[in-house]
């Protein structure tokens, strides 16, 4: 994981740090400002708007179903991981449903 | 490297903390208030409106105080049987949010010419949202925590999200700018509500049947008053107001119907 | 009235408050700044701490609770959003004080268990007769209780205590000037929105009066008990205290020399003396405590 980090591309979307690996490794991404204001600055990029229709997930963002805002990680999500939603106080863990990662919320 | 903590390392009893805290909502609100008056930048333009248009303008907006009033009471209310210290704190913040609510919708109405808010939010409330008002704040006087955080942060805050929302979207720009500003109040509170109350379900399981009960007395009080609003504004249609407060009960695992 | 109340709108609040003197602020100090090592090095100094700032947690939770129960049973609207915010200044209050105990090495797991070793059992005393009024549903002694006394003794302690860590604690110094900023409009507001409804109400006066004896008589005690015990750590420090630190003064007397006879003097009739003028202002006559 010492690969210099990346540029962002465009404020709120990241290239990845490294690409996947054949052992699993997952992508590193380097979180920019999204124009998220509903946090602490502190967190803020670690959150984003959801756009609705055209919008897309990246591999490292998962939709919070309680409060629809996008949650991110610097690192690729995968099943099983837990996320916060910060901005509406759950605890979410990654899950599969029809092929696509999905946030269920856990009490 | 920065000193960006990743918030999802975090442990969920530090994370509750951090997230339950003043500090926390300070920070927060600070992002979306700073530079407002009255939950809106001082120089947007006022629109002009049609007479019909700003009576059911004038209408909504009396009704979201008496839904603010109630929250505001509620929430205040509940600070002294809140289970534990920290959700004691983070009521506070709710009560902050909903007096600035209240405040932030009677500034409106005295910007669109009301002389007496107060008093013609009285004359304008819609009957079924006093009735839920009060069932509200019987759960709160009987110190009935489950209850109240299910009528007031699931079902009330869970329609008020969608139709505040819904109703941001086609409002004049001073409008929504201010119910912009209350739907990112309520992220926090309806986040709240559904999480602790499933928290409480998973070691409650009996309070279901219960809660269930309440849950279907109240909401169709809540549900005709949201529904009304939506369909005197001309949201009907695009707008499901019970949605996202259906999608709520489902995840909390309360049978439909 | 609306228009004095316009003052404690929220969106005052926000402006002066948060956006104000909070701005930058880390639970309500400056970022980084950590309590003094010659406090923390010593256990007699360290224990001294805990315990005060135990009295002020609870004295802050006490408020929360009658604060927030104030709401409901206000008269009118406006009234109702200034205690809204007040309710939140007191839970930042109880935040920023836990806190400090947990700065002060107490572990969360023990909050409770600190809190109930060194509480002074004369707080919880005088915090019961106020919540009992509010209880009760009584609006005007509530007010009274809560605005004006609990909050005229937190202010007279927190300036005391403000003048003691001034050079030797700055970062507890600036946790309290914050809280006396905040405290500041709790007493204005007390005293502004309860002299018109005391006019209208005249016969509520004794009862009041009568609630004021008792949570004075209860204040007192924890004064009393609280000097009695740190007679000899205030000695300890004041001969450890660096001699070029110059005086800390507060109402005429020099907290780096007095005894703690004298400080309780001084902070007894200080707080005592607030009452009587501001008891006065509002048209009630200051009871002192029964024999
Ligand atoms: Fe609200
Ligand atoms: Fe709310
Ligand atoms: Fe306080
Ligand atoms: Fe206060
Ligand atoms: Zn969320």
């Amino acid at each position: 994981m010492d690969d210099p980090l990346l540029e962002l591309n465009k404020a709120g979307s990241e290239q990845p740090e490294a690409r996947n690996s054949s052992d699993g490794a997952r992508q590193r991404f380097v979180l920019g400002e999204t124009g998220f204001n509903e946090v602490p600055r502190k967190y803020r990029k670690f959150y984003r708007k959801w756009q609705g229709e055209g919008d897309s997930l990246a591999l490292n963002e998962v939709l919070c179903p309680v409060c629809l805002v996008v949650i991110r990680s610097s690192r690729e999500l995968r099943v099983g991981d837990r996320v916060y939603c910060m901005p509406c106080m759950s605890r979410l863990i990654v899950t599969r449903e029809d092929g696509i990662l999905l946030a269920k919320v856990v009490y | 490297m920065s000193e960006t903590v990743e918030p999802h390392e975090l442990s969920q009893e530090d994370f509750l903390a951090e997230v339950h805290s003043f500090q926390f909502w300070l920070e927060a609100v600070d992002g979306y208030l700073g530079g407002t008056s009255f939950g809106c930048d001082p120089d947007l333009p006022e629109q002009t409106f049609a007479g019909e248009e700003l009576e059911f303008l004038i209408t909504t907006l009396c009704n979201y105080c008496i839904g603010e009033r109630a929250a505001l009471e509620a929430s205040s209310g509940m600070i002294r049987f809140a289970p534990d210290p920290e959700a004691a704190i983070f009521l506070a913040t709710q009560v902050v949010d909903e007096g600035r609510h209240l405040e932030v919708f009677v500034h409106r109405l005295k910007m669109l010419g009301v002389s007496d808010p107060w008093t013609e939010i009285d004359q304008r409330a819609n009957h079924s949202l006093l009735k839920f008002k009060d069932r509200l704040l019987e759960f709160v006087d009987q110190r009935d925590w489950e209850a109240s955080l299910l009528v007031q942060n699931v079902i009330l805050e869970a329609m008020e999200f969608s139709a505040f929302q819904a109703h941001a979207a086609s409002a004049d720009p001073i409008t929504a700018a201010v119910l912009t500003g209350v739907v990112k109040d309520e992220r926090r509170h309806m986040g709240f509500g559904e999480n602790d109350l499933g928290r409480k379900l998973l070691h409650a399981p009996h309070t279901r049947s219960r809660l269930n009960q309440i849950a279907r007395e109240l909401n169709t009080l809540a549900l005709s008053t949201f529904s009304e609003i939506a369909e005197s504004l001309g949201l009907q249609g695009e707008t499901d107001v019970s949605a996202n407060y259906l999608a709520t009960m489902d995840r909390l695992g309360f049978p439909h119907g | 009235m609306s228009d004095f109340l316009s003052a404690f709108s929220i969106q005052s609040w926000l402006e002066s408050c948060p956006q104000g003197y909070l701005d930058s602020t880390e639970y309500g100090h400056r970022p980084g700044e950590k309590e003094s090592e010659a406090m923390l090095d010593n256990e007699d100094f360290l224990e001294q701490e805990i315990r005060t700032t135990v009295q002020l947690v609870l004295g802050e939770r006490a408020a929360l609770a009658a604060s927030s129960g104030l709401i409901n049973l206000a008269p009118d609207d406006p009234s109702r959003m200034f205690l809204a915010t007040q309710t939140l200044d007191e839970a930042r209050h109880v935040e920023i004080f836990t806190q400090r105990l947990y700065d002060l090495g107490v572990k969360k797991s023990d909050l409770d268990g600190t809190l109930a070793n060194y509480g002074n059992p004369n707080l919880v005393k005088f915090a019961e007769v106020l919540l009992e009024k509010i209880d009760k549903g009584d609006f005007v002694a509530g007010v009274v209780g809560q605005n004006i006394v609990l909050e005229g003794m937190a202010f007279s302690v927190f300036e005391m205590m403000h003048a003691t860590n001034e050079i030797a604690n700055p970062k507890f110094a600036h946790t309290l000037s914050g809280t006396i900023a905040d405290e500041r409009r709790h007493v204005g507001f007390g005293e502004n929105r309860i002299g018109s409804l005391l006019q209208a109400q005249p016969e509520k006066k004794p009862e009041i009066q009568k609630m004021q004896q008792e949570m004075t008589a209860h204040m007192l005690a924890v004064f009393s008990d609280s000097f009695a015990e740190s007679e000899e750590v205030i000695q300890e420090v004041q001969t450890s205290a660096d001699p070029d630190a110059g005086p800390a003064m507060y109402q005429g007397v020099d907290l780096n020399t007095a005894d703690s006879e004298e400080m309780e003097a001084v902070l007894s009739n200080t707080v005592i003396g607030e009452f009587k003028t501001r008891l006065a202002r509002i048209g009630l006559e200051y009871l002192p405590p029964a024999a």
